[in-house]
């Protein structure tokens, strides 16, 4: 359960391809290897915008992450509505 | 030989990647701005180029976060972005100049990490693409950490600046120094988009007028408020002020492009 093992999830997916294979292959098996709350997993596994950001996840972890799950800027700023 | 060439100037990857969706004259404005400096850093001949650049999750992460961090290593590769549109190429490093600063900031009273071997994303990459078009001058990079906190203060950016300006203004090589990042920008936050104009003509004019008190007095949580999370990249421009400060800063452009989602400035460096 921490905001660390989120981003490092995150920063794995994003920076390295291997890794980045083995989430897409299976994702629900991948954040087994982080120590992620079910909150927390349930969020990545959802690439729940709202909560990952409000949890703290940094803006430049969690925008490649989304735009490797396809997420538009417009999906995007559309799940950030009202966090200004 | 000494400092030959100095200028800021900021990285957005919209300059490169979205180009065509700035409004036209905005776009052309500031790449002018930008090939002109390209231009004076041929024209001196730099035998080197110090980048005090940033980084974003390219090398290092929360397990270990570099506060200052210069690299070492004999080439550089890059951008890591594969969307940036610049083409991949390998620049060439300077182990010898590197490892004199390192010295210089060990004497000096700065420990910076020390790195043979960092991959350069757009923060770098950008920058050289249109200043180092050739990718063929060297370069040494002098990273801050301006990504996650703590960050350094904005007196100690500045004080690592000018040690390192001392010691090049002695260097046996021609030495082009450039700063890298800002201005305002809230990159992939809620506010992305904002640019918060009076605060980048404030912090320009600080630059122009060479005003060493209001630089050094940037808070973290000042600009962090007023610029964003990606405006704690002028930490670059403050320290590129403490190397220069005989020097006088020239403002070539200053566009806050809405589609690039930061205030986007070139500034040059004349003795």
């Amino acid at each position: 359960m921490s905001l660390y093992q989120v981003q490092k999830l995150l920063y794995h997916v994003n920076r390295d391809a291997e890794r980045r294979e083995r989430y897409r292959r299976d994702a629900a098996g991948f954040v087994k290897g982080y120590e992620l709350s079910d909150n927390e997993a349930t969020a990545v596994l959802n690439v729940d915008i709202r909560t990952l950001y409000a949890m703290g996840v940094h803006s430049l972890l969690l925008r490649p992450f989304t735009l490797l799950n396809k997420v538009s800027n417009e999906d995007y700023a559309k799940a950030l509505k009202g966090l200004e | 030989m000494s400092i030959v060439f100095a200028c800021a100037a900021s990285h957005a990857p919209g300059i490169t990647a979205w180009t065509e969706a700035a409004p036209k004259e905005q776009a052309d404005k500031f790449l002018a701005s930008y090939r002109k400096l390209g231009e004076r850093l041929a024209a001196a001949q730099a035998d080197a180029i110090v980048a005090i650049t940033v980084e974003h999750w390219a090398n290092f992460f929360l397990n270990s976060m570099p506060t200052f961090c210069i690299g070492r290593a004999a080439h550089y590769d890059g951008p890591v972005e594969e969307w940036l549109r610049i083409p991949k190429a390998r620049i060439p490093g300077d182990a010898q100049l590197a490892a004199m600063l390192i010295n210089v900031c060990l004497e000096g009273g700065f420990d910076p990490t020390v790195s043979d071997e960092l991959l350069f994303d757009h923060a770098t990459f950008l920058p050289m693409h249109f200043l180092n078009p050739n990718m063929a001058v060297p370069v040494v990079p002098v990273i801050i950490n301006t990504l996650t906190t703590p960050m350094p203060s904005a007196k100690r950016c500045f004080a690592l600046g000018e040690l390192l300006g001392r010691a090049l203004a002695k260097s046996e090589k021609k030495i082009a120094m450039i700063a890298t990042g800002g201005l305002s920008h809230w990159p992939g936050e809620a506010k992305h988009g904002k640019i918060n104009v009076p605060f980048d003509r404030k912090f320009l004019d600080n630059l122009l007028t060479g005003d060493v008190s209001s630089l050094t007095a940037y808070t973290h949580e000042e600009i962090n408020a007023e610029a964003g999370s990606g405006g704690h990249e002028i930490r670059t421009w403050i320290a590129l002020a403490g190397a220069l400060q005989s020097w006088k800063a020239e403002l070539l452009a200053y566009e806050p492009v809405a589609p690039w989602a930061t205030g986007c400035g070139l500034v040059a460096y004349n003795p």
